[in-house]
């Protein structure tokens, strides 16, 4: 992964194990057809992914540091 | 229920039970409405972050974990095969329709053409792993690139 973002000049990123992606996959989409569902806000959205050990401010989603 | 849950619903139950996308003309005529009705419902659920339209304003490009074009990313569920966004949504459509899955895909970095069998409660053990270029604040500004 980190030759592959060299080759195209982008910083690497968090790596994310199927596990944990699985977990955010299910957080996101398990109720999507249910009348009740709804997006998670900011606040549950860093709960989710704190839960998951993603505490990298890239999970942020509203951090303003990056460019 | 409000008139925007029941067209995202609408739509999501269509792209459940199809794998694609409902014409606007379907949305309206389920729901007994006109189509600016529904073009007007899809403009609020986009600014919401619930649906990621064409140029058009009535044609769905996704409703996340679905997609309305063909992706590399193609979700086999019985007799369906549904395309996903990337290989979160590729998870995220077993995981919305609790059902088992066969996930294909390709790895970004080699190529390698990927199979993942995906159960009700996830999928099978592997050491592959996801990485996203774009930071969580900037999804959404331009979706498809994510």
């Amino acid at each position: 992964m980190q030759a592959w973002c060299r080759g195209r000049g982008v910083t690497p990123r968090p790596l994310v194990r199927m596990a944990q992606l699985w977990e955010l996959a299910f957080a996101w989409y398990a109720t999507r057809l249910e009348a009740t569902a709804r997006r998670p806000g900011p606040d549950e959205m860093r709960r989710i992914f704190a839960g998951l050990g993603l505490n990298d401010p890239f999970w942020d989603p509203q951090a303003d540091v990056f460019s | 229920m409000d008139f925007d849950t029941q067209v995202k619903l609408t739509v999501y139950h269509h792209f459940a039970s199809t794998a694609h996308a409902p014409p606007v003309a379907h949305v309206a005529a389920q729901l007994g409405c006109s189509l600016e009705d529904v073009r007007q419902a899809y403009a609020r659920l986009r600014a919401n972050r619930v649906l990621l339209l064409e140029s058009d304003g009535c044609t769905i490009r996704m409703a996340p974990p679905f997609s309305g074009v063909p992706t590399q990313h193609r979700v086999e569920m019985g007799r369906q095969t549904y395309f996903a966004n990337c290989a979160w949504d590729a998870l995220g459509v077993p995981a919305a329709l609790h059902r088992e899955a066969v996930v294909h895909s390709r790895c970004g970095q080699s190529g390698t053409l990927l199979r993942l069998q995906v159960g009700t409660t996830g999928p099978e053990s592997s050491t592959w792993l996801f990485h996203c270029l774009v930071p969580a604040a900037q999804w959404w500004v331009d979706l498809v690139f994510t």
